[in-house]
């Protein structure tokens, strides 16, 4: 690049790093304050978020960032370096809620602005930029994501980010908060537990009769194709026909709307990428070794189990993944036809043009899938260690 | 000792396995070998069980093949294949453990006899157990496929191109290796390949098959001195045939009285590396020397020729 000087080059990434903390920090609003949860807001720069002194200091510690962002090359120091964004702005945006928020007034909201969001952004890069670089391993970056949620954990857990709206919409309705996200839970786990029972041996049954694959696959494609409100829909007939005609569903809780027909949904969304998975995850492991394992006298059973299902693990496993993160994400359509979930909020929230609402069901939901992404990424990598290394 | 009788694999209409019959005697090395496609790996997964005949059986020790569970059965027979199939999620250690684990063998017994492979086969077990199969040469996983195969101590190994994958030298050395532990276990081995070479250095017999028949069944001097049919001396190759004769024939058979002069050579080595080291050193002959180092005669090139002939 420019400069050749000795020590001194700058960064590529870096760069564009530090010119979106100048924008956030200069040229966007830090927070919002609306008078109250459903009026349009108005801007706040950072410098009128929060009082002068701890503005000055903000400011200070997110130019410090950006600097080293664009100079340092060092991956443990520009690691260090977000880690410090992070600390000054994310519990400067819980002050800039208490300042901005007039002494005793419960209905005024402040929320997080552009700025805001554009400077996460920006330490999220550096973030991401010095894992990679750090080459860190499976352990390393489970290790990261608790740090991460630890750190998330702490801010609200000490009320540092009790002033802000999407906090106050939590407050107004933590007992359904939580019942709700278990039911989140229940529903994109419960699926993919009932996609592996199934899927699982059909896919075994596909890789041993080769006649039944492209059939299977194809049904399996069809479904996966149907969009999900059509899907649930589809299925609120039958379902509803089953608990008019058989009591023992009904008294089960089967209906034709509310959990079932989502998880029924979720469920047959998940079995294509389990059993397509496990198919060519079982196709993969070489010939040889299948032939070495009945030469020496493996039982059918003991070649699947010592054999085939180890080597077939991380193939299945990224199968789980997309399950994972899919039945996560489509988990919060099921609360349009009763389903319950983090959807429930979302869909409240659009109805009462309750912007923090809605966030108060998304953020959960994307936090959630991107864990789980986190999380099952690490097991393919271990997965693949021991079965291929 | 293998009986074969009149083998038979059909896949609807075509035959690959016609009828064969061959007995393959304790403590022998039979090596089959044919072109491609003769049914040599058909014939071979038969004894095994891999693969069903479509009729007649296999007497291993004069016990029907049919009458023991097939599990059972393969835990008795050693079998290597070409690519070896180690389990590659597995150690070094754990994949010779394959069949004494398979067999309940206790963790002790397991760990001795999994070293005492490794030794047998130069591979220091200090280095080597705790490996991963992608982390050995091709050369060190062909020992190791063997070993695993040996590691129940069965009295027959069944070899498919087991040295196909090699280099040259590394592939005469594994044949030596697998000679030298045959000649010390006892093992009866029945050994595919495609080399004609290999199958002249290991085979007591050799069988030939072409389009699923055998043709011929017979030591290797029988095979090169009388051939059964027009394939069969094809194979074993017309302007091979005097050389491969020779290397069938040690120096001690054709030693003669007298003098000679030259750095003497062994009884035990074969006619053909006798010729080369008179044509390369420019002599009519050479002294040989007994395994004690003492001269015990002469080596002539006119003598050693005879021995390429099929009439002496
Ligand atoms: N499952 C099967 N179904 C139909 N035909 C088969 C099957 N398995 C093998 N064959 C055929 O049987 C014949 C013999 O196969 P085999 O593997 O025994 O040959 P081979 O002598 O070992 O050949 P190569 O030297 O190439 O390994 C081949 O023509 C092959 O196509
Ligand atoms: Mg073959």
């Amino acid at each position: 690049m420019a400069s050749s000087r000795k020590g001194f080059r700058l960064d590529r990434l870096g760069g564009v790093i530090a010119v979106l903390i100048g924008l956030a920090l200069f040229a966007a609003p830090f927070a919002t304050y609306r008078a109250n949860r459903i009026v349009s807001g108005e801007p706040r720069m950072l410098l009128d978020a929060l009082p002068p002194g701890l503005a000055s200091g903000v400011l200070a510690a997110a130019l410090a960032v950006a600097v080293m962002a664009a100079t340092l090359r060092a991956a443990p120091v520009r690691l260090a370096a977000a880690g410090l964004g992070f600390a000054a702005v994310a519990p400067a945006m819980g002050m800039a809620a208490l300042f901005l928020t007039p002494e005793g007034n419960t209905f005024a909201r402040v929320s997080p602005a552009f700025g805001f969001w554009l400077l996460m952004l920006a330490f999220g890069l550096l973030v991401a930029d010095s894992l990679t670089r750090l080459r860190l391993g499976p352990w390393g970056r489970l290790a990261a994501l608790g740090v991460a949620a630890a750190f998330v954990a702490l801010l609200l857990l000490s009320g540092a980010w009790s002033g802000l709206s999407i906090i106050k919409e939590y407050a107004a309705r933590s007992d359904s908060f939580w019942r709700e996200a278990g039911q989140h839970l229940l529903l994109a786990l419960g699926s993919l537990s009932a996609a592996l029972l199934v899927g699982l041996p059909t896919g075994l049954l596909c890789h041993r009769l080769p006649r039944l694959r492209s059939g299977t696959l194809q049904v399996l494609n069809v479904v996966q194709t149907v969009p999900s409100i059509a899907l649930f829909g589809i299925l609120m007939v039958p379902l509803g026909y089953l608990a008019a005609t058989v009591p023992l569903a009904a008294a089960l809780g089967i209906r034709g709307i509310g959990a079932a027909p989502a998880l029924v949904a979720l469920f047959l969304y998940s079995l294509l990428p389990i059993v397509a998975n496990t198919v060519v995850g079982l196709g993969q492991v070489p010939a040889a070794v299948v032939e070495a394992a009945r030469g020496m006298g493996l039982s059918p059973r003991q070649r699947l189990l010592q054999v085939e299902l180890p080597l077939a693990l991380p193939v299945i496993l990224a199968g789980v993944r997309i399950v994972l993160v899919q039945n996560l994400g489509l988990a919060t359509v099921a609360a349009l036809i009763g389903g319950g979930g983090f959807g429930t909020f979302v869909f409240q929230g659009i109805g009462q043009t309750a912007i923090d609402l809605v966030l108060l069901g998304a953020i959960p939901t994307v936090a959630l899938a991107f864990a789980a992404a986190v999380v099952l990424d690490a097991a393919i990598e271990l997965a693949n260690g021991t079965s291929h290394d | 000792m293998i009986e074969i009788e009149r083998l038979t694999k059909r896949y609807g209409n075509s035959t690959v396995v016609d009828g064969v019959t061959m007995r393959v005697e304790e403590g022998s090395i039979a090596v089959v070998v044919g072109t491609s496609g003769a049914g040599k790996s058909t014939l071979l997964r038969m004894i095994n069980r891999l693969i069903e005949p479509t009729s007649g059986r296999v007497l291993i020790d004069g016990q029907d093949t049919m009458s023991v569970p097939e599990d059972e059965l393969r835990h008795r027979i050693g079998y290597v294949i070409q690519g070896y199939g180690l389990f590659p999620h597995r150690t070094v250690a754990e994949n010779i453990a394959t069949v004494p684990r398979l067999l309940g063998w206790n963790r002790k017994r397991i760990a001795d006899r999994v070293e005492e492979l490794l030794d047998l086969y130069q591979l220091d077990p200090a280095e080597f157990a705790n490996k991963y199969p992608h982390e050995l040469s091709g050369g060190q996983q062909q020992r190791v496929g063997v070993a695993r195969a040996l590691a129940a101590r069965p009295a027959l190994l069944l070899m498919d191109e087991p040295f196909g994958a090699l280099d040259p030298v590394i592939r005469a050395k594994a044949q030596d290796d697998l000679l030298a532990i045959q000649r010390r276990l006892g093992t009866t081995i029945v050994l595919v390949t495609h080399d004609m070479e290999e199958a002249f250095h290991l085979g007591d017999r050799i069988a030939v098959m072409d389009q699923a028949r055998l043709l011929q069944y017979a030591p290797p001097a029988e095979l090169l001195t009388r051939p059964a049919e027009a394939f069969v001396e094809r194979l074993v190759g017309s302007a091979e045939r005097p050389f491969r004769l020779l290397s069938l024939s040690t120096v001690r058979d054709a030693t003669e009285p007298g003098p000679a002069s030259g750095e003497p050579i062994e009884a035990s080595a074969n006619l053909r590396e006798a010729l080369s080291r008179l044509v390369w050193c420019g002599r009519d002959a050479l002294p040989v020397a007994g395994a004690d180092g003492a001269v015990m005669g002469r080596v002539s090139i006119d003598g050693i020729l005879r021995f390429g002939r099929p009439s002496r």
